[in-house]
């Protein structure tokens, strides 16, 4: 078992090093074009449809409206769709959008899902370019300017842009917050340099409508239809880019239970989507996006083989400790009073856990530096950043758990 | 967007140098944790000098020997129980994917020195009236023995608590010491864990209590199982 384990964690720990690392030198030899502002070229701005599925949004779509109102662009249209709310989305939707004949509404009865609805939305789109966000998301005024210039080349099928979260007030949201820069602004650019974007993130994503017509719009039996629209982008061959400088906001579950169920559907989701484009998996025909995706979710798991066996030793150490000490009657303080701290009780495997804490730490604050990001209000983030790997490996373990007892995991 | 191959090279090279640091330091540290030990094992080798507090037992009576003796008696049974401190410290932090032969040797030698100071002590002890119990401790392997962890847990507690009232050996009956052996047969011990109290055996997991109530130090005196003292 100790020998199995220490195979386990030398091989994690080398392999998600080596993974942090090329995608750090990536960053590194690719930052002038980071940063690169692409010139806005059209004689005659194309029209941009933005399309906004709504559920039980009520409280949320009155301030996303507000942010669409204030976008500088002239060609625009902007279609809502009540996907069946129960609550007062529709009369909220009707009150923010009425006087401005730029929107339009459709109040659905019944909820068939965000991935009908958006189809829905393109069906009635007239835009050459297609825009889908959340209810919740919030975009800056200037974003279609910065976003449309990367379609001058033909073969760009979508593009995102840097998702960052809106007003984070508790330490989850705080530690969340940089895992949006660094997971869902700072890697999806690297990642478009290597032409491996693996989600079109559902606050805000970009695409092409001949694209869309072509691939067949979203997968509506798909829980994570932002994902696996990316893999069938991918596998037409056109690419998926990433504009850093533009950003949009969006507003995080309010509590753990709801962090919880939402990541439940985003990991199930990609384990169906996974599945579904197992194809894909190690494919030299889809470049670096098959070798990328494989070394992604090969990492996620021997991540949780890894945390599992953790568990269950450090449960087994819990459990010896309890019986031990139940046989010195839960006399603890002997113990502790001698108790020495001494640097040659150190291991190398606590030299691997020390070195990787300073690693991600390191690397967190390499990332906030390229992500131009204010390190104020950020220090409780930056710390609870290094205990996000236990988080995911419960997200992990119950979106697993629910693919394998064969739960049905719904977009709502 | 072409990737250069080197990219991929150049960070296999630094994940490679970062995994020889940490190996080169492991090893570095471990180079001090042996010298550690090995140092104590020189000072536990002065346990030869019993022989020569044996010789002036003999030469110059008793008394002269035993002054000599408790002197000596204190530092001693910390050194010996810090050295094996310390090899069971160097096994949690080496042991990753086979057992050093390095344990093993520092551990035979061990065994090996217990035995000499145990014989003594057991010797002298009734000779120069010291006031201290002295418990012997058998195991074997964890695989072998489930009990064994948690009979050196207890052990560890009433050392750590007791301290010089109590000289606590505990023998690994799987490493081939010699001795070790002869102890065993001695004591007739064929279950695991075992601790003989003041030379009285009691086999089986034995609890803090049990054992304190076993010292006579403790106690003021040993009692027999009827009450009376000895």
């Amino acid at each position: 078992m100790n020998v199995l384990y220490n195979i386990l964690l030398y091989g994690v720990w080398f392999l998600s090093t080596y993974y942090v690392i090329l995608l750090l030198l990536l960053l590194f030899t690719g930052k002038d074009s980071i940063y690169e502002k692409k010139k806005f070229n059209y004689k005659k701005h194309p029209k941009v449809s933005v399309i906004i599925s709504a559920y039980n949004e009520e409280d949320k779509i009155g301030e996303s409206i507000e942010s669409l109102k204030k976008i500088d662009y002239d060609n625009i249209e902007f279609i809502i769709i009540n996907d069946g709310s129960r609550d007062g989305t529709s009369a909220e939707v009707r009150r923010s959008i009425r006087h401005d004949d730029r929107f339009s509404f459709i109040d659905r009865a019944e909820n068939r899902g965000k991935a009908a609805s958006l189809n829905q939305g393109i069906t009635k789109a007239r835009g050459e370019f297609i825009v889908t966000m959340d209810a919740d998301s919030v975009v800056e005024k200037k974003i279609f300017y910065k976003v449309l210039p990367y379609f001058e080349k033909k073969d760009v099928g979508a593009v995102t842009v840097s998702v960052y979260v809106k007003n984070p007030k508790s330490i989850l949201h705080k530690i969340f917050e940089l895992e949006y820069i660094i997971g869902l602004s700072l890697f999806l650019k690297i990642f478009s340099k290597m032409d491996a974007v693996y989600v079109t993130p559902g606050p805000f994503s970009i695409y092409r409508r001949s694209m869309l017509n072509e691939i067949g719009g979203f997968d509506e039996k798909n829980i994570t239809e932002d994902l696996e629209i990316a893999y069938r982008i991918q596998k037409k061959g056109y690419k998926i880019d990433n504009c850093m400088d533009a950003r949009v906001y969006t507003i995080l579950p309010p509590t753990f239970k709801k962090i919880c169920i939402q990541r439940k559907r985003w990991y199930s989701g990609a384990v169906y989507t996974l599945y579904k484009h197992r194809k894909m998996l190690l494919n030299s025909k889809y470049g670096a996006f098959g070798y990328m995706i494989f070394f992604n979710y090969m990492l996620i798991f021997l991540g949780l083989i890894l945390f599992g066996t953790s568990l269950y030793l450090g449960a087994s150490k819990l459990v010896d400790n309890v019986i031990y000490y139940n046989y010195i009657n839960f006399d603890i303080w002997t113990g502790i009073h001698n108790m020495r701290l001494d640097l040659l009780t150190m291991g190398r495997t606590s030299l691997l856990g020390i070195l990787s804490l300073m690693f991600t730490i390191s690397t967190l604050i390499i990332g906030l530096i390229f992500t131009k990001t204010n390190y104020k209000g950020k220090k409780v983030g930056i710390l609870g950043f290094t205990f996000l790997f236990i988080l995911y490996q419960l997200f992990w373990s119950i979106a697993l758990f629910a693919v394998l007892t064969g739960q049905r995991v719904k977009w709502r | 967007m072409a990737i250069k191959k080197s990219i991929f090279i150049i960070a296999l090279l630094i994940t490679l140098s970062l995994l020889t640091v940490i190996l080169i330091f492991g090893n570095f540290l471990n180079n001090d944790r042996k010298s550690s030990i090995d140092e104590q094992m020189q000072a536990i080798n002065q346990l030869n000098e019993l022989q020569t507090y044996s010789l002036m037992n003999e030469v110059y009576g008793g008394k002269m020997a035993c002054v000599a003796f408790k002197m000596q008696l204190k530092e001693w049974d910390k050194t010996l129980w810090d050295l094996g401190q310390k090899i069971e410290s160097y096994r949690l932090a080496t042991e990753e994917f086979q057992k050093d032969q390095f344990y093993l040797d520092m551990k035979q030698k061990f065994n090996e020195n217990e035995v000499l100071y145990l014989t003594f002590l057991t010797k002298v002890k009734k000779e120069c009236n010291i006031s201290m119990d002295i418990v012997s401790y058998f195991y074997q392997n964890s695989e072998e023995c489930k009990q064994c962890d948690d009979q050196s847990f207890v052990l560890t507690n009433i050392k750590q608590k007791y301290g010089d009232s109590v000289a606590i050996f505990s023998f690994d009956t799987d490493i081939n010491v010699t001795n070790v052996d002869i102890l065993r047969q001695y004591y007739e011990i064929d279950k695991y864990p075992c601790v003989v109290i003041n030379e009285k055996k009691y086999c089986g997991m034995q609890d803090n209590d049990f054992i304190v109530n076993k010292l006579c130090t403790l106690n003021g005196g040993c009692y027999e199982e009827n009450s009376t003292r000895t």
